[in-house]
């Protein structure tokens, strides 16, 4: 029965306009209770959710192109160089201007990145193997590509020898999937024409290993669109790619950096800057009145949180493709600080065939305010970079600004202010806006080891929730650091972290407690109103 | 028409099974030589090569990444691939079948195949392969041993002796966390009556000198034993899985019946060998016992083994094997053993009844539970039914016994005392708990329950059954 309305609820959310739901949200019940209805529980948005989002991590594994021939495209959004593609590979010129066009990306980053990479290292050595994740990225024929640790050229036989273990298993029409030893799993993901293996420390399962492998290969199609990449290992099988993503390694890095940290990959969710919902709707109002003819999305983004995103109609952004988003920005700061950047980016979840133009630029030099304005049109720089001084203006008339740079000053919000004392953390999902919430981590858990600790017992909660063949309803674990609970119903997932020696019956009554507080916080911890042009 | 369209599910199952050295076949040309015993024979030789090439291959491949900690298992979509290296440079390599569902396809296509990769739980099969090990160096001692005795000549015919019949024993679609425990279950006794057994085996090895090592089972439980823990578990496992089944009695069928005292032959008891000479009488009787070997100090030493059973009490008697066991030996301690053993067997049966009436009846089947102890290996099921030779029957969902395996899993990985609580999709509620070298796992039924109610329920379990020895609330 609960399945059902589940699955009503969503065929119709898919479709973009929800009749019953949109009835059904006139109540908003106080405290949510497990049979809400996906489109109720606190988070949800009120019109129409802004992202195509799913419920767990299943689709990343559905092929990006089914994705994008399900929904109408309002333009052809392949990429307007129509030379490129075609002359690839039939001639040196060819790439050479797909290798130009990439570069808009990666001037800004030799400075930032050429420090933090730490590549030289003995492969044979202790610490090398030490590292808690390695990642590797090989073509079919066996060529490095990417390695996180230790240079590629040092790792080419090892790679070889991955890229012989997936072959040989493939002859016996077989797939190789993982290899499992004590402390370390080696977990292999086949994308042709790519091959991305994980060796990792964690106690990830081989499922969570394969999400972050499908992350890293969605970046890079995101850096070359899929049907440049299949094009490029047709006509030449020996490739080696890394001619085109040089400089744009540290991307990868940072998205690997982020997979271990921020639980908004985990949760395949967003979070937003906490503001209170007069102010967002004022600055959602102002994008949405800055649009151009070529305009898709608009972001605006406070660090690595989302403050409002504005959309064409019928269009929506996969989480996946906002995150590479938050990726570029994120990793290559610096650069769009100067001035305006503009660069192409392919949305493989959107499409995977064709570069999107984003405008990316700071509201200030010194603010963490960014917008991204993403185009269909190559050449339309100018009309976008008009479209952000439009909605400067707007902002700054509407007043909404002071309020807007106040709240990205503030510290997000720490657990205190929820009034539980037994409560240390927690993650809370809202399924059908795609939006998560979570306090700062509080001082326990401020070292980068025991963050990582504890993103690591969320990761576990999560996969045995989202189990293939044996989800679980909910999860109480009490060990000797904290108290562990996971809830996952038709409309919400939530994560506690509890003080350790906090009784069954005091962390039930903190669930409830918390799912209140954040029904009555919901208009300033979420986007109740996305826009659309 | 409509009759074909019924999807068909396959249980996971062993696809092949084999023990391999990369050393002694280290020339090109030679690899047939690194392979000892492969299941099924008739595989082509290239192939069973081209299998072994892949494991070394990948046992090198994981050497990368940690030198001393090298590949456990191999996961593919079709199958799982168990490695085990328990002596040096010899491996064995255990491939299981996923589980699969067959779904028929229309207009005579042929039926689509999904593996469900899901299914096979690495700790669980991890540890029957390594049971496998465990009961061939039981009856035949190591690899290494039988090398310095005769080298390669030697080993092969022991392993194909061996795993041939072993392997027909495997039953791997009834593989659960208690082949991860591998434990032994221990018959609840009063100290009297437990007194009385001490005194019977030491009265018994006063008085037959040869005897090394006694073990006293009652009911496939055991009372006592001499024998290392780790010997006494895999040697447990042989008695109740295999031996004992083997041999139940048709006239005792009745378990707990009370003495009824026959005259057969001249000797007022049910005393028989179970292993050696099936009939004391027979002029023919041949005095041989299987041998096996257990640790000491400094290696292992081979030993006979007797199994001497009385109604539902039976007893194994390890004497050297340096030692003939003659007839006259063997006449002795049947008529040593015999008449004590049968009415020590009445006398526990007896205080068996009396106790179950005074706790009153059973009331265990209300919690489904499996309890196990790492300290000395003492298990307890109600999940379970009774062992037999073939499959271990369970009363729950197999799903639910995996979640059982998942949370071990979990529990495994952290050296610290736990609890978890999950609710299955099903409704089912399962509790682990991990204290002090104890795990308890509990299923219950209570749809409507929550965490609270169910938090209760284990500790009026962990109460009446363990005296409280979970105290993590």
């Amino acid at each position: 029965m609960e399945g059902d309305v589940h699955s009503k609820g969503r065929a119709s959310w898919d479709l973009g306009n929800l009749p019953h739901v949109e009835h059904l949200r006139i109540e908003r019940p106080d405290s949510p209770t497990p049979d809400l209805v996906e489109g109720t529980e606190p988070g949800a948005g009120q019109q129409a959710a802004m992202f195509v989002h799913s419920r767990s991590v299943e689709d990343l594994t559905t092929e990006a192109d089914r994705d994008a021939e399900s929904r109408v495209e309002p333009q052809p959004v392949a990429d307007g160089d129509p030379g490129s593609c075609e002359t690839l590979g039939t001639s040196e010129n060819g790439l050479q201007v797909e290798e130009k066009i990439i570069e808009v990306v990666q001037a800004p980053k030799e400075s930032s990145w050429a420090e933090s990479r730490t590549k030289e290292e003995d492969i044979c050595s202790d610490g090398w193997r030490s590292h808690r994740k390695h990642v590797f990225v090989l073509s079919e024929a066996g060529k490095p590509i990417y390695s996180r640790y230790g240079t590629e050229e040092a790792l080419s036989s090892t790679m070889g020898v991955m890229m012989a273990l997936v072959s040989f298993v493939e002859a016996d029409r077989n797939i190789i999937r993982s290899i499992h030893a004590d402390g370390y799993n080696v977990v292999f993901l086949s994308k042709s024409p790519l091959v991305l293996v994980a060796v990792s420390r964690t106690c990830q399962s081989d499922k969570e290993l394969v999400r972050e492998l499908q992350y890293i290969y969605y970046q890079i199609v995101s850096l070359l669109t899929l049907t440049q990449l299949n094009h490029i290992f047709q006509h030449k099988q020996n490739y080696d790619l890394r001619r085109l993503l040089s400089g744009s390694e540290h991307l990868i890095d940072n998205l690997l950096r982020q997979l271990d940290r921020d639980p908004g990959l985990l949760l395949s969710a967003v979070t937003c800057l906490p503001l209170p919902s007069s102010y967002r709707d004022a600055v959602s109002a102002s994008l949405q009145a800055a649009k151009a003819e070529s305009l898709v999305f608009s972001i605006l983004l406070a660090g690595e949180r989302l403050v409002t995103l504005v959309r064409k109609k019928d269009q929506f952004l996969h989480h996946m493709d906002l995150h590479l988003v938050f990726n570029l920005v994120c990793s290559s700061s610096s650069s769009f600080r100067e001035g305006e950047g503009w660069t192409p980016i392919c949305l493989p979840k959107f499409n995977s065939a064709g570069f999107f133009h984003a405008h990316i630029s700071y509201l200030e030099p010194a603010s963490e305010l960014c917008l991204i304005l993403v185009s269909t049109d190559r050449e339309d720089f100018f009309s976008l970079s008009d479209c952000k001084h439009r909605f400067l203006e707007r902002l700054r008339k509407r007043n909404a600004y002071q309020a807007l740079k106040e709240a990205v000053k503030t510290p997000s919000y720490s657990v205190d202010q929820v009034g539980i004392l037994e409560l240390r953390h927690f993650l809370y999902k809202s399924k059908s806006s795609g939006l998560f919430t979570s306090p700062e981590l509080p001082g326990v858990y401020q070292s980068e080891e025991e963050q990582e600790r504890l993103m690591g017992l969320y990761q576990e909660l999560h996969s045995r929730l989202h189990h293939s063949t044996r989800p679980l309803l909910s999860i109480y674990r009490c060990g000797e650091t904290e108290n562990l609970m996971a809830w996952l119903t038709s409309g919400f997932e939530l994560y506690l972290c509890l003080t350790p020696l906090v009784t069954k019956v005091q962390a039930v009554t903190a669930v409830n407690k918390l799912l209140k507080w954040i029904r009555k916080e919901e208009d300033r911890l979420f986007i109740l109103s996305p826009l659309t042009y | 028409m409509a009759a074909v369209t019924q999807e068909k599910q396959y249980t996971p199952s062993l696809l092949s099974f084999f023990v391999y050295n990369p050393s002694f076949g280290p020339r090109e040309g030679e690899e047939e030589k690194k392979i000892l015993f492969y299941h099924p024979s008739e595989v082509e030789k290239n192939e069973k090569i081209r299998n072994v090439g892949l494991c070394e291959a990948i046992v090198q491949f994981t050497r990368t990444f940690c030198p001393t900690k090298p590949v456990k298992s191999l996961h593919t979509q079709k199958n799982r691939q168990f490695f085990f290296e328990p002596e040096d440079s010899f491996w064995i390599v255990m491939i299981v079948r996923n589980p699969m569902v067959e779904k028929p396809n229309k207009d005579g296509k042929p039926p689509t195949i999904e593996y469900q990769e899901e299914e096979v739980l690495d700790t669980v099969y991890g540890a029957v392969l390594r049971q496998c090990y465990s009961m061939y160096k039981l009856f035949n001692g190591t690899f290494g041993r039988a090398m310095e005795a005769g080298g390669v000549e030697l080993l092969i015919p022991k392993l194909e002796k061996f795993f041939y019949r072993y392997l027909q024993t495997l039953h791997l679609q009834s593989c659960d966390l208690l082949d991860v425990f591998s434990g032994i279950s221990f018959f609840p006794l009063d100290k009297m009556t437990y007194l009385k057994i001490q005194s019977f085996v030491n009265r018994v090895e006063e008085n037959l000198r040869l005897v090394k090592y006694t073990a006293f089972l009652y009911n496939d439980q055991l009372i006592w034993s001499g024998l290392e823990q780790d010997d006494m578990r895999i040697l447990y496992k042989y008695l109740t899985t295999s031996l004992f089944p083997r041999h139940s009695e048709p006239e005792l069928a009745g378990r707990d019946c009370a003495l009824r005292p026959e005259v057969s032959g001249n000797l007022l008891h049910y005393g028989r060998f179970l292993t050696g000479p099936a009939n004391l009488k027979d002029p023919e009787a041949k005095f041989r016992f299987p041998r096996i070997f257990v640790h000491t100090e400094d290696g292992s030493e081979e030993l006979h083994l007797i199994v001497y059973k009385a109604m539902s009490a039976a007893v194994c008697f390890m004497i050297s094997a340096s030692v003939e066991l003659t007839r006259d030996f063997c006449e002795r301690l049947d008529a040593l053993v015999g008449p004590q053993l049968t009415l020590l067997a009445s006398d526990i049966c007896e205080q068996f009844t009396l106790n179950r009436r005074i706790s009153g009846p059973d009331k265990e089947p209300q919690f489904k539970f499996i309890y196990f102890n790492h300290m000395n290996l003492a298990e307890k099921s109600t999940i379970h039914m009774r062992k037999t030779a073939s499959v271990s029957l369970t009363s729950v969902h197999p799903d639910l016994m995996k979640i059982l395996g998942d949370i071990n899993c979990d529990f495994a990985r952290v050296d610290e005392d736990e609890e978890v609580i999950v609710k299955a999709m099903t409704d089912y509620w399962v509790v682990g708990k991990k204290s002090d070298q104890r795990e308890l796992y509990v299923i219950l039924n209570q749809k409507n329950a929550n965490l609270i109610e169910v938090n209760e329920e284990v500790k009026r379990l962990c109460a009446t059954q363990f005296n409280n020895i979970f105290f993590l609330d």
